[in-house]
């Protein structure tokens, strides 16, 4: 009986030092699936230019290429710019979206104010969402003068 | 308690893993329905529970399957072995129907609409597909179909109602992991991926019940220019591919339903005779030709047009010629017989690009050819069958009455083997000729397309170095091992010259382009209403006459690079070659043409004007020099090549066999958690049988 109680008691106390392993193994394999969890999301870009008539633009869109892939690129939301914008092959390589859209309607025809201009579509690894960066390279009224505008993004579609 | 709901959530997420392995190995889970024969298929649960499929295709599993989680999707993919059971409808139910002849064929692709715009020799075609989901639960369309084989596709856009997502290029592997995730989660997604140079995949996933999604594709190529005749082609469906039994990347062609069938990775479904789908086809053709256009014609299709200049031309598809299953063939002829401009440059931060039609010299015209020795091959595999062989027959016919006796010929047929008339070139006397007549004659199709035996039997055939040898083989091309055949012509060659005869309406263009570049001869196509006499006619005044030679371009002061094709073709009198390059600096000034013929050398100059454009022209000189690429690999097919395509391709943004198209909606999930995949059916050919082509048995 005495061995018994004797096994019994080593038996608890190896589980009760192997949980926390076990615990800690299983957290390590959850970090580890979390990290190979592929998530598709879709950032909307605006630019703001104001009472100007936006004419064009260049800007760029990036995140961490290990991390990041550009899957689609979507056209924006005034008439003016509804054909998606073509992207820059070599810049798209490192998951770096360099647009850029031009319009040479008249200036009542084009977008003033705060207008989305694209929409970029993409695929990410990880248990959050990186970092990304946008810089406007440029931005130009009907007449072809740089203007001053402000460009942001949000992103839609969140994972879930 | 709080580190006992981190292992609660580390297995959760295990567990998910778990589940999502098991349905991407798509396992064997079912067991064949009794009376459907020995069928393959893959499903899964719903909700945690068992499932019994309604439709034949549908499976009772036979173990329990993990509960799906909220981020997974099933799909249910057919598989039916070689001796299986056809699948006559794809999803359960409710689907919208299309009545023809008697047989409901409901199908994905509703409408082709084709938009070219011919400007100089270079044509920009816009394609919109038409996909819709005519059934009552969410579908992929998978929908392989024919483009020309020099056509560079540089962009790709998935268009959903308003709303237009440009498609990103990407490495192959890359951009099919992206879809397949896409898939699974739910999102709506499209991949284009290359089979051959002239055959495609679109894969359109989680298209829900009612929806419609367009892809559009835009390409650019040029023109082939005969004889003074500019010819533009737009091809409709891949004619059944035969596969030799030892190959394992053809393109297979199997009965609809018979998803797998073939056993190769790419694979074309074809209506059964009768059946009939409800996808049709529109064509628009602008032609801005610069100079006056004399005559234009379409033999393939009933045509309207307007020309509201001289220079310009608007040609449609006449409305009783919508069902797409053979080549659009639009042919005109300009004033002089000379493509205006023929010199066309683009400048852009890569640089310079440059696009130059080079003419046969005209004193070549006025050199006589040497004796000849011609042996015609026939291809009289099954597909053959019918009017095909009647119309190459017609051919051969043609040319052994108007050989000179001075000739000698041969005649060598193939099918699963290769016989032919006799063992070596006998001369074209009367009598040689009424032999050959009652030869060809006795010659029928059947069997399967071993054309690599008739490839070996031509070239390895005893020659006789007094004469030319000219090769004329005449086939559909119906194979899917291209690349050992281009191989074996090349390994064989000799001195040797090869010209390929397409016969029939929907043949393989990239195949008979190859054979040519590669044999050093030139490519004609013989359509089923063509008449063989004239396309024969022809090929006999391009052979009267020697072809130049060692052709070099000498550019005078302007700084050249990166020409292709590497080697200039030799020319054949009424084949201009087109040459595409790049060009530093500000170029002026004459070319001038060198080559040799009948012993002589050659030369010819041209004025070149360097200011015509064309904004194509990088697209087209990156995937010339893709193509350059893709021939190097049949000599020494080496990963540094591969690298190179993959690499070119990305860096111009063009579909290779190494990239492809990849465009994903991610604003959101689609609804319903359940999906099938169903391959868009074609019809067979004009004047191809199905039933020596695809249902063999």
């Amino acid at each position: 009986m005495s061995t018994l109680n004797l096994f019994s008691a080593s038996l608890r106390l190896c589980v009760s030092a192997l949980k926390p392993c076990c615990y800690l193994m299983l957290l390590f394999l959850a970090a580890q699936l979390s990290a190979q969890q592929l998530h598709f999301a879709a950032f909307d870009i605006f630019v703001d230019s104001k009472n100007v008539p936006l004419a064009a633009y260049q800007l760029e869109f990036s995140g961490p290429a290990d991390h990041v892939r550009i899957t689609g690129i979507e056209g924006g939301q005034h008439e003016a710019f509804k054909t998606p914008p073509f992207y820059d092959p070599k810049a798209i390589q490192q998951e770096r979206v360099i647009l850029a859209a031009f319009n040479e309607a008249p200036a009542t025809k084009l977008p003033t104010g705060k207008t989305r201009v694209a929409t970029i579509h993409l695929q990410f690894t990880g248990p959050q969402r990186p970092d990304f960066s946008l810089k406007l390279h440029t931005a130009a009224d009907s007449e072809g003068k740089s203007i001053s505008t402000k460009a942001t993004f949000t992103q839609r579609g969140l994972y879930e | 308690m709080k580190t006992r709901y981190y292992a609660f959530i580390a297995l959760t997420a295990i567990l998910t893993s778990c589940a999502r392995q098991s349905q991407n190995t798509t396992a064997r889970l079912g067991e064949p329905s009794p009376g459907y024969g020995d069928p393959e298929y893959v499903g899964a649960l719903e909700e945690g529970r068992h499932e019994r499929a309604r439709a034949s295709h549908f499976m009772t599993l036979s173990r329990p399957f993990p509960r799906l989680s909220r981020t997974e999707e099933l799909w249910v993919i057919t598989r039916v072995g070689s001796g299986g059971q056809t699948a006559d409808d794809y999803p359960t139910s409710g689907c919208i129907r299309t009545r023809v002849n008697g047989r409901e064929v409901p199908l994905p692709l509703k409408h082709t609409d084709v938009k070219a715009s011919i400007s100089a020799y270079i044509a920009s075609v816009q394609v919109r597909q038409e996909f819709h989901n005519p059934f009552s639960e969410k579908i992929e369309a998978v929908y392989t179909f024919p483009l020309p084989e020099n056509a560079a596709v540089n962009e790709f856009i998935m268009t959903i109602g308003e709303r237009h997502i440009r498609g990103i290029i990407r490495e192959r592997e890359e951009a099919e992991e992206i879809y397949r995730e896409a898939k699974h989660q739910g999102y709506t997604a499209s991949l284009l991926t290359q089979e051959r140079p002239n055959i495609f995949t679109q894969s359109v996933a989680n298209i829900e019940p009612g929806r419609e999604i367009d892809i559009n594709i835009t390409y650019f190529h040029t023109l082939a220019f005969v004889d003074g005749w500019h010819e533009f082609v737009f091809p409709m469906v891949v004619g059944p591919r035969f596969n030799p039994p030892y190959s394992h990347d053809g393109v297979g062609a199997v009965g609809r339903g018979r998803t797998g069938g073939s056993g190769q990775p790419a694979e074309v479904q074809y209506l059964r005779p009768g059946e009939r789908s409800g996808h049709d086809i529109a064509v628009h053709v602008d032609v801005d030709a610069a100079v006056k256009i004399e005559e234009f014609n379409c033999v393939t299709h009933k045509i309207r047009h307007e020309a509201p200049e001289a220079e310009r031309l608007s040609v449609w598809l006449a409305k009783e010629n919508v069902i797409p299953n053979k080549d659009f063939v639009l042919r005109y002829r300009v004033a002089g017989n000379r493509l205006k401009p023929g010199l066309l440059t683009h400048r852009d931060e890569r640089g310079g690009f440059f696009s130059l039609v080079v003419y046969p010299p005209r004193q070549q015209q006025e050199l006589r050819r040497q004796p000849l020795e011609l042996i015609f091959v026939l291809d009289c595999s099954g597909s053959m069958s019918g009017q095909p062989l009647k119309q190459a027959k017609a051919a051969i016919e043609w040319s052994l009455k108007h050989m000179e006796a001075r000739d000698t010929f041969q005649i060598i047929n193939f099918s699963e083997s290769a016989s032919k008339m006799g063992r070596a070139p006998i001369p074209a006397t009367p009598a040689n000729v009424r032999r050959g007549l009652d030869y060809l004659k006795s010659l029928e199709s059947e069997g399967g397309t071993m054309m690599i035996e008739g490839i070996k039997a031509a070239l390895d055939f005893p020659h006789d170095p007094g004469r030319l040898r000219f090769v004329c083989f005449l086939t559909d091309g119906y194979i899917g091992n291209e690349t050992e055949i281009f191989s074996a012509i090349d390994e064989r060659l000799d001195s040797s010259r090869l010209f390929s005869f397409g016969v029939g309406t929907s043949v393989n263009r990239y195949l008979l382009e190859g054979m040519a570049r590669i044999g050093r001869g030139a490519v004609a196509y013989v359509d089923l209403k063509d008449d063989a006499e004239r396309i024969m006619e022809s090929f006999f005044t391009r052979i009267s006459h020697p072809a130049l030679t060692d052709v070099q371009v000498d550019w005078g002061d302007v700084d050249v690079t990166d020409i292709f094709p590497r080697t200039i073709p030799d020319l054949f009198v009424g084949r201009p070659v087109i040459i595409t390059g790049r060009y530093n600096g500000n170029p002026r000034g004459a070319i001038r043409v060198t080559g040799r013929a009948a012993g002589e050398t050659i030369e010819s100059r041209l004025s070149a004007n360097w200011k015509a454009t064309h904004p194509a022209l990088a697209s087209i000189w990156a995937r010339q020099q893709i193509s350059d690429l893709e021939e190097r690999t049949i000599r020494n097919d080496t990963p540094r090549l591969h690298t190179q395509i993959k690499q070119l391709a990305l860096d111009y943004n063009l579909m290779s066999a190494y990239t492809s198209f990849i465009a994903v909606d991610s604003t959101r999930r689609t609804a319903g958690r359940r999906g099938t995949t169903v391959p868009v059916a074609v019809p067979v050919p004009e004047g191809v049988r199905y039933e020596t082509t695809v249902d063999k048995d």
